[in-house]
């Protein structure tokens, strides 16, 4: 049972201590209070790519789930031309995706675990940063923002050379800010989906508004509000049997906050050479296993120094509707 | 009694043994085949086997609001200490809302995923009660805030082997399929103790009956959580017809009553064994449990806090300069100065019985050694608990439930020695104490609405609050909203 009375003196005095010895450093640096450094935004379950979408969903009700493995290293490195400071220098997150369609639509919920966020503490540029700390044993059952997300295929049909579609995220903040794990503010994702398959090659791509209330325009690596988003990936579709496909291909993903439109240190770019093997043959039980390994073409903003990625969709529906 | 279980007979037992079915830092009920829930909704329209799932997703939503009146209480808080129950009007409340994702990985393997969001306020910040705190939900740490968590996370496997076949019904945490009544049942991972162990189908889901955290398990078992009522570990049960036998090992929290765990579960650990016989009598099903735990975590010793005081009172509650509870009382001994290693004991008996058609008996009782504090759960060091539960078949009511239950505990007489001395453990602690057992009178009705939302009044009478018949006794109203979907 939790108990409200804890304190630890000795920390406190540390702590205390601390401050009045950096008191006169710190008259010149701002306290970065922290945010949501994660900018890989997990494709919904059953979505087909990592990040893209392939707009496939059929039939009539049916659903996935995900579980997405990710590593990052220094999703947010902060340098001043002369030092760098890696504020969050490794983070290692399972993401769990939960989702129901039914023809053409698609509810999901993802809910994202840290094994492990770690980075560093120190000055760089006016601020004065504080590097998380979490583990499983410190923060037993730290969850980071809830994403619900509704997904709609407008145009096309599965397989066609062109599909749109639309999608809404809404992001639930959970989590402390001083991990790097949320904004603690709602958030919200509006996006164009496009996707195609030209016989044996495939194709995804996403355009959107992230909106994001955050503005720290003054602290290098923050925020700066709402951002646009944009995604590509492509590559072919091999068939080794009958319903066992490998797809191989990179993806191109990345963010730039309206404020600083495509400036440097308000964008950010990665790309992953993604490659998936995938089982369509029963429309009850499919499965997909996704590996991917990349990094910061731009590495700004939130993307990461180099990233990879393991996943394993488990998805279905319970007929063809035709 | 209770032998010392090494890592390496967890691993042998392990081999050889392991769930039973639906369990939460109280397990979730059972959902009846002709509730309104959203798996029963897909199977009724031919969109899920219910008897062959490979999935399945359940929810549950439940808010829980306590009046305390004011009551007769000659000190609070006294000498500096901290933990007296307020003698003034309070109310209290807790709000939680648990989605349950489950899925089939391959024959027999199941994962759970369970993420909960909780909001809530304790009575005087969950201070001044032992065993008997008014609303269960309350062991679980959380804020006004809400906040969103990770319950559960874990894997279990499941290896027939043979004998009669169960049917394991779709709930939460529980994929419905087929079950042989001899198997064994392996879980690891992030999970509450009390989904594996110290069931009982009488009082089962304490959302659905009595509102005091006194009726959940037994209330002098320290079951190592975090301070969520959550820990890693793993468990393994063995299933022989009538006959179950459980063990375990879970993570204690870093210090007492904290959120971080102590990882090294090979130094410091809470092991677990329960036995489990299933009986009809006189045409009716009932079951025996034992339980036995074994604790070896960090914590102090009431005598060696006492002892250390009684060599230099400046090693006072009000001086400490480790982990502790924010005591102002200088003349006061404190654990703060005392933790090692120590180990704790208990063993325990948990007694169900129907008596007709929906309606049960329940019976817990379990002896702690009571020296050392509390590390994860509540301040008791023995506990009695009692009552019926009846479903309203017999009013043709079969969703709504009623119940009765007296819950009683007491502290061990070093534990008492230092609470009279001023001293305070995680929850309770006056700065002085006549001591005397802690009970609970728990009454509450339940109306179901749409086979889906219940509505519950409560009713506690609750004396020697903290174990101190110098206070109390306290009446304590309750309201609960709850919902499963």
């Amino acid at each position: 049972m939790p108990n409200f009375n804890i304190t630890q003196r000795p920390t406190l005095f540390l702590i205390t201590v601390a401050i009045l010895l950096s008191a006169s450093h710190a008259s010149a640096q701002q306290q970065v209070r922290g945010f949501a450094v994660d900018r890989f935004y997990t494709s919904a379950p059953g979505g087909g790519w990592l990040v893209m979408d392939e707009l496939n969903m059929h039939g009539s009700f049916g659903g996935a789930i995900a579980l997405n493995l990710g590593y990052a290293s220094n999703p947010l490195r902060i340098t001043n031309g002369v030092q760098s400071l890696s504020v969050v220098s490794h983070q290692a997150i399972a993401d769990f995706g939960f989702a129901f369609t039914y023809d053409r639509i698609r509810l999901y919920l993802n809910l994202a675990t840290p094994f492990a966020i770690k980075g560093q503490s120190g000055n760089i540029a006016n601020n004065s940063y504080t590097g998380p700390s979490v583990d499983w044993g410190s923060n037993p059952d730290v969850l980071l923002d809830a994403r619900v997300g509704f997904d709609a295929r407008i145009f096309g049909r599965p397989g066609s050379p062109f599909r749109l579609g639309a999608s809404a995220q809404l992001f639930i903040p959970s989590g402390k800010p001083a991990d790097y794990e949320t904004d603690g503010t709602w958030r919200g994702m509006i996006r164009a989906l496009f996707a195609g398959d030209v016989s044996f090659w495939t194709y995804a791509a996403h355009i959107g508004v992230h909106i994001r209330p955050l503005n720290e325009a003054k602290i290098d690596g923050a925020p700066r509000g709402s951002e646009l988003l944009f995604g590509v990936a492509t590559g072919p579709r091999l068939w080794v049997g009958r319903a066992t496909a490998i797809i191989v291909g990179p993806e191109i993903y990345g963010e730039t906050a309206f404020k600083s439109f495509f400036s440097s240190p308000a964008t950010g770019l990665e790309a992953l050479m993604s490659a998936r093997i995938e089982s369509l043959g029963d429309n009850r039980a499919n499965f997909r296993i996704k590996l991917g390994a990349g990094g910061g073409l731009s590495p700004y903003f939130g993307a990461a120094q180099w990233r990879v990625v393991l996943a394993v969709e488990l998805f279905g529906c319970k007929d063809v509707k035709h | 009694m209770i032998a010392r279980i090494t890592p390496t007979v967890v691993a042998i037992c392990i081999l050889f043994v392991s769930t039973r079915a639906n369990a939460q830092a109280a397990p979730p009920a059972a959902h009846q085949d002709v509730a309104f829930d959203f798996m029963n909704l897909l199977s009724q329209h031919g969109l899920h086997d219910l008897d062959d799932e490979r999935w399945n997703a359940y929810g549950q939503f439940t808010y829980i609001s306590s009046w305390k009146l004011p009551f007769h209480a000659p000190y609070t808080n006294a000498n500096g200490s901290i933990n007296s129950l307020l003698p003034n009007y309070e109310r209290s409340f807790t709000a939680t809302f648990t989605l349950f994702f489950g899925a089939k990985l391959w024959r027999g393997g199941e994962a759970y995923f369970v993420p909960e969001l909780i909001s809530e306020r304790g009575l005087s910040q969950l201070r001044g009660i032992g065993g008997a705190i008014q609303n269960f939900e309350l062991q679980k740490t959380g804020s006004e805030i809400p906040q969103i968590y990770r319950a559960r996370l874990f894997y279990r496997q499941m290896i027939d082997l043979g004998g009669d076949h169960l049917v394991g019904d779709s709930n939460p945490m529980q994929l419905g399929r087929i079950l042989n009544r001899r198997r064994l049942v392996f879980t690891i991972g992030n999970f509450t103790v009390l989904d594996v162990f110290d069931h009982n189908s009488v009082t089962w889901d304490p959302r659905q009956t009595f509102f005091n955290m006194a009726f959940m398990t037994h209330a002098s078992w320290d079951f190592a959580a975090d301070a969520r009522g959550y820990s890693v570990g793993s468990a393994a049960e063995f299933y022989w017809d009538d006959w179950a036998l459980r063990i375990g090992r879970m993570a204690p929290p870093q210090h007492p009553n904290v959120l971080p765990l102590d990882f090294k579960i090979w130094e410091h650990y809470a092991d677990v064994i329960e036995v489990e016989h299933d009986h009809v009598l006189f045409g009716q099903p009932g079951a025996v449990r034992l339980l036995g735990y074994r604790n070896y975590e960090v914590t102090g010793k009431f005598a060696d806090a006492i002892a250390a005081y009684k060599a230099d009172p400046k090693k006072n509650a009000a001086s400490c300069t480790s982990y502790n509870y924010g005591s102002e009382n200088f003349s006061a001994p404190d654990l703060c100065w005392v933790r090692k290693p120590n180990a704790k004991l208990g063993i325990g008996i948990n007694l169900e019985q129907s008596v007709a058609r929906d309606v049960g008996l329940f019976a817990r009782a379990m002896y702690s050694d009571g020296q050392t504090e509390v590390d994860a759960f509540n301040s008791a060091d023995r506990d009695f608990s009692f009552g019926a539960v009846a479903k309203g078949t017999l009013w043709r009511r079969p969703f709504d439930v009623a119940g009765v239950g007296i819950g009683l505990s007491w502290i061990s007489a070093i534990h008492a020695q230092y609470l009279n001395m001023g001293g305070v453990d995680g929850f309770i602690g006056d700065g002085h104490l006549n001591q005397a057992a802690e009970g609970v009178f728990d009454v509450f009705y339940s109306v179901n609405i749409l086979k889906a939302i219940w509505l519950a009044a409560d009713y506690q009478f609750l004396w020697n609050p903290g174990f101190n018949a110098d206070r109390g006794p306290v009446h304590i109203l309750g309201a609960k909203i709850h919902a499963e979907f």
